[in-house]
């Protein structure tokens, strides 16, 4: 055998057999070999040897060779059983070293191959190899065709470690274009993890997609993207953990565990996809969907969905799509901006999205500053001509509704903020109608009627939403003892209080104390308030030392952060008012300075710096107090009254000025029921004693109807 | 009766040394057990046949349906709870096993406001374990980062570079120790449940992973229509958080596209995911909605014929 320098390196394999081998006669009757034609061409001297070799190694060979074609006749008729017991009459056990010898030498001599070298006689044709290959295949097959699933995965794997020990470090460039042994090795590194999971060996299954993957066999892309895929999908829902082998983790960090591993090769295969050596597969696309959701990786999603390449998605559908990973991922001003593209003009000509429209009023009823987005949103979604999504546009009311309340309280016209409540209450009384189940409108409904002070509407809703909602909220507790005490029901507001922080846990429970302590301020029971205060601290602080032992993990604590900080300054600023109240001068100093180390630009803080000064009758210091608070925050309606309240006691000119600031905090907050005081005040010295008397009556009724704190 | 690799080597594994202790636990196990179910049959002698046993089975089922099931002094509720703390693995088994209705049965009824103390012992159990198992640590999903090349693939360098921050999620938080059942912690509570179940998944019998779509189901829609319940059949808003979600989820991917032979099973997913979609969507829950349409996609991909072209198939054309 020594072609190597004739250009035929290649097709040595292929050199003629001897006439009597069976498999050659096969081939020229199929015509379907690649070996057609001139052959005779290629007999040239040199490979007489060959022949030679081959004639000789034909007197054990062709008994072999006859089984596997006779085998795979019968098997090509469907004779399984038959086709079986052909196969096992060849003793694959023994000529298995043979097998791997060949390969070793043919594919050895193939790459470097000097005139010198000799194949020794008895080296098998890679003919000979891959016949019998295709026979342990079809041998398989046939096994598998007759249900003995576990003999057929052994007859398969008998392949891979032929030509694994042949090949350890596989094959890079193939083997050889022609030749059918790399083709029968594919299609058993195909069928090896088929046949385990028939039989729900998952790790075994597992392992042999591995095997596949793991060294260059030279599987076409597409082949080896589908192997990769299916590998990925095992590892994702077979529900086995089988975590690599040491050797095998390669990309550092810890043991890598199923799903991260399953994530590796969708990424893997995105990658692919994305230098187009591959086409597009949707799913890949969704298991990479999944594995990122059920991990919470939503941000990466996002930058996937972000990757692939035009003409895939539909425009809308894609901002849908990113909109979803953004609004999961908490980003919600990304989401909403996706989203009104998805309903601006230039896409009027489809049918527009109700779905995507929905969730565009979602995320603006979670946001005041988005309330006029959320009204858009939804009012597109009412006035779409389908009568199909009735339950949609009940939904579309909900939030209707809640973004006409936010609006309402951002409103700074009273006209327009009494407009934007009246549509409050009635969407949310439509969608109450057509969704009678559905907790979160009675909140709203609850909360809203709260605003405008209509308590027993409130009241009602809130025990419906709390007899609704198995799993009760701190938010639904919270709202029910600010109705109950702006009812002056403040014992029961305390029970609910006491109660529902047994319940609750961390932030909410927070927030559930705090307003007991506040309770306990509003029925003159200071030192109960400070003791509730202190234990309140004192969980703050716990809780922020079980943080701290945990680190590693901040990302995911980062809102409950600062909710915990701006609690804990609520805290010192409600105590600093309490110690004020009770002429504790220094005391309310300690507490607001602690205030004030947590956060220095508080209007709040400010305020009460204010108060303390002007319960010391240092008017000029509290001006200035309140003014710094007003520059932090210029709608700050308390230091508005308060300002105006200084200014009255200093009289003479002040007093317009101080009226000046009254209309502007009631223009803000109409309730306010200091102001109207005030107002009333104002009027008094200024002798218009009837004018005083209502505003008088104003500020009693509103106070009468006061929660201890904001609804909202 | 099938879990997934019922005779794989892998699953088997049991210490020798200690299969006669393991094996006089079961015995009194399955003894205290007879107490209580009116039949156990004879061939229910070790920890196996009794994670198997659909007779077994059917009944602790049927008794955790009782509509007066789960009280603190229920015999069954009890028994579970002892099982589970026995040190044999495979009695641990069994208790997972019923996991799912009990978790399933125990939220459904929380707005009936009775006592469920016997469920919520073996739900706290669950939890301890897990707890002591991780020390308490979150469990974390790292994505590896493509520009380090893998035994998957090779590294390319024009590849956009993600934030390092985008690589590492927890997918379950760092698990405090807790004594009782407060609302507040029951999703986190019952979802660290499902998280262990999910965990043993491949070793659970198919009627297990059943009951499970079928609670999900009842949880996404609020409606229950087993006959074997003679109350209403609507019942209120069970509220589903992520942290009892996420797990469900994970569950209900290997039941609808996990590598199983149960067609049944593949049928009360579907039902199940679909469900949970729709709710999804009610609820507008981005990251359901994300999760649970994934699903339905793979499912209905998994059913096209076009898009399943076995490679292995000999295509005879190309044989030698």
């Amino acid at each position: 055998m020594l072609c190597a320098c004739s250009g035929e390196q290649f097709k040595f394999e292929d050199a003629p057999q001897s006439p009597e081998s069976l498999a050659t006669r096969d081939f020229s009757a199929s015509g379907l070999s690649s070996r057609t034609g001139d052959w005779e061409s290629k007999l040239e001297d040199v490979q007489v040897d060959e022949v030679e070799s081959t004639l000789k190694e034909a007197l054990s060979l062709n008994y072999e060779e006859a089984r596997a074609l006779l085998g795979r006749l019968e098997y090509q008729r469907g004779n399984f059983d038959a086709a079986l017991q052909v196969f096992q009459g060849i003793d694959i056990k023994g000529l298995t070293p043979r097998m791997t010898t060949a390969i070793v030498e043919r594919t050895r001599l193939r790459k470097s191959r000097s005139k010198a070298d000799i194949i020794p006689p008895s080296v098998m044709s890679m003919h000979s190899v891959s016949l019998l290959l295709e026979a342990i295949f079809l041998k398989a097959k046939s096994l598998e065709e007759l249900g003995h699933i576990k003999e057929a995965a052994k007859e398969c794997k008998l392949i891979l470690d032929v030509v694994e020990a042949a090949l350890p470090n596989g094959m890079h460039e193939g083997i050889a274009e022609d030749c059918k042994l790399q083709e029968m090795f594919h299609r058993a590194l195909e069928l090896l993890p088929n046949l385990w999971i028939k039989i729900g060996y998952l790790n075994e299954a597992i392992t042999a997609y591995r095997r596949a993957l793991i060294k260059p066999w030279n599987l076409d892309s597409q082949r080896l993207a589908s192997v990769q895929k299916n590998l990925a999908a095992i590892l994702l829902y077979g529900g086995v953990e089988t975590s690599l082998p040491p050797p095998l983790r390669v990309w550092g960090l810890t043991t890598p565990n199923c799903i991260e591993e399953a994530i590796l090769l969708l990424l893997a295969l995105m990658q692919k996809v994305a230098f187009g050596e591959i086409k597009w597969d949707a799913e890949i696309m969704d298991h990479l969907n999944f594995a990122l959701s059920v991990s919470g990786h939503f941000e990466l999603l996002a930058a996937h969905v972000e990757q692939v390449s035009p003409g895939i998605y539909e425009r809308a559908d894609r901002w849908y799509f990113l909109a979803l990973c953004y609004a999961a991922a908490g980003q919600n001003e990304v989401a909403l901006n996706l989203l009104k593209k998805v309903s601006s003009q230039s896409e009027a000509k489809r049918e527009p999205d109700i779905l995507a429209l929905l969730l565009g009023a979602y995320i603006s009823s979670q946001d005041p500053k988005h309330a006029h987005d959320g009204i858009t949103f939804a009012r597109y979604v009412i006035d779409l001509e389908d009568e199909m999504n009735g339950h949609f546009k009940a939904q579309a009311h909900k939030f209707l509704g809640i973004c006409y309340g936010n609006a309402a309280r951002i409103s700074i016209s009273d006209s327009e903020r009494a407009l934007f409540q009246k549509e409050s209450l009635s969407s949310l009384n439509y969608a109450a109608f057509n969704m009678k189940e559905d907790p979160e409108v009675m909140f709203n409904l609850s909360l809203e009627n709260a605003v405008q002070r209509n308590l027993d509407l409130a009241f009602d809703n809130a025990m419906k939403y709390s007899s609704v909602v198995a799993e009760n909220s701190g938010r639904g507790w919270k709202l029910l003892a600010l109705i109950l005490s702006a009812d002056r029901r403040f014992k029961d507001a305390e029970t609910i209080l006491e109660f529902a922080s047994d319940e609750a846990s961390g932030s909410d429970q927070f927030e559930l104390l705090r307003l007991k302590a506040v309770l306990q301020i509003a029925q003159e029971r200071p030192k109960q308030a400070i003791e509730t205060y202190s234990i309140l601290l004192s969980q703050i602080q716990a809780q922020r030392e079980a943080q701290s032992n945990n680190s590693g993990h901040a990302k995911s604590s980062h809102t409950e952060n600062i909710a915990e900080r701006n609690m804990e300054m609520a805290v010192w600023q409600d105590l600093a008012t309490v110690y004020t109240k009770f002429g504790s001068w220094p005391d309310a100093e300690i507490c607001l300075n602690k205030a004030k180390s947590i956060e220095f630009y508080s209007p709040k803080s400010w305020h009460t710096t204010g108060l303390l000064f002007e319960a010391q009758s240092l008017y000029k210091e509290a001006l200035v107090s309140f003014s710094v608070s007003l520059s932090i925050e210029p709608d700050y309606v308390p230091s508005i009254v308060s300002t105006a309240a200084v200014l009255i006691k200093l009289g003479g000119q002040s007093l317009p000025v101080a009226r000046s600031f009254l209309m502007n905090a009631l223009r803000l907050d109409p309730t306010n029921h200091d102001a109207w005081m005030n107002l009333g005040l104002i009027a008094k010295m200024e002798g218009s004693l009837q004018l005083a008397a209502d505003y008088f009556q104003a500020a009693y009724e509103l106070k009468l109807s006061a929660p201890v704190e904001a609804f909202t | 009766m099938s879990s997934s690799n019922p005779g794989s080597p892998s699953a088997t594994a049991t210490s020798s040394s200690s299969a006669s202790s393991f094996s006089s636990k079961a015995h009194s196990c399955i003894q205290a057990l007879s107490s209580i179910l009116s039949t156990v049959p004879s061939s229910v002698s070790s920890s196996s046949s009794l994670l198997h046993d659909p007779t077994v089975s059917s009944q602790i089922s049927t008794l955790l349906r009782d509509p007066d099931s789960g009280s603190g002094d229920n015999n069954l509720c009890r028994w579970l709870y002892d099982t589970f703390h026995s040190p044999d693995p495979e009695l641990k088994l069994v208790v997972l096993r019923f996991v799912p209705i009990v978790a399933g049965i125990y939220l459904s009824r929380i707005a009936l406001r009775k006592s469920l103390a016997g469920f919520e012992a073996i739900l706290l159990a669950l939890y301890a374990h897990e707890t002591t198992a991780r020390d308490g640590q979150p469990i974390s999903v790292n994505v590896p980062d493509l520009t380090q090349p893998s035994i998957y693939h090779e590294a390319k360098s024009s590849v956009k570079t993600q934030a390092t921050e985008l690589n590492l999620a927890v997918i379950s938080p760092t698990l405090e120790p807790h004594g009782t059942m407060r609302s507040s912690r029951r999703a986190r509570i019952v979802g660290v449940a499902l998280e262990l179940y999910y965990s043993k998944i491949s070793q659970m019998p198919v009627s297990s992973k059943l009951e499970f779509c079928e609670f999900c189901d009842i949880w996404a829609t609020g409606i229950q229509n087993k006959p074997s319940s003679s109350s209403s059949s609507k019942q209120k808003t069970i509220l589903l958080p992520w942290e009892l979600l996420q797990p469900s989820l994970r569950i209900l991917g290997h039941c609808l596209l996990g590598a199983h032979k149960s067609k049944k099973l593949y049928e009360a997913a579907s039902i199940a995911t679909k469900s949970l979609y729709e709710r999804s969507l009610h609820d507008i829950d981005a990251k359901a909605i994300l999760a649970t349409s994934s699903l339905l996609r793979l499912e209905k991909m998994a059913l096209d014929p076009k898009l399943n072209v076995d490679h292995t198939e000999i295509d005879m054309s190309l044989a030698l």
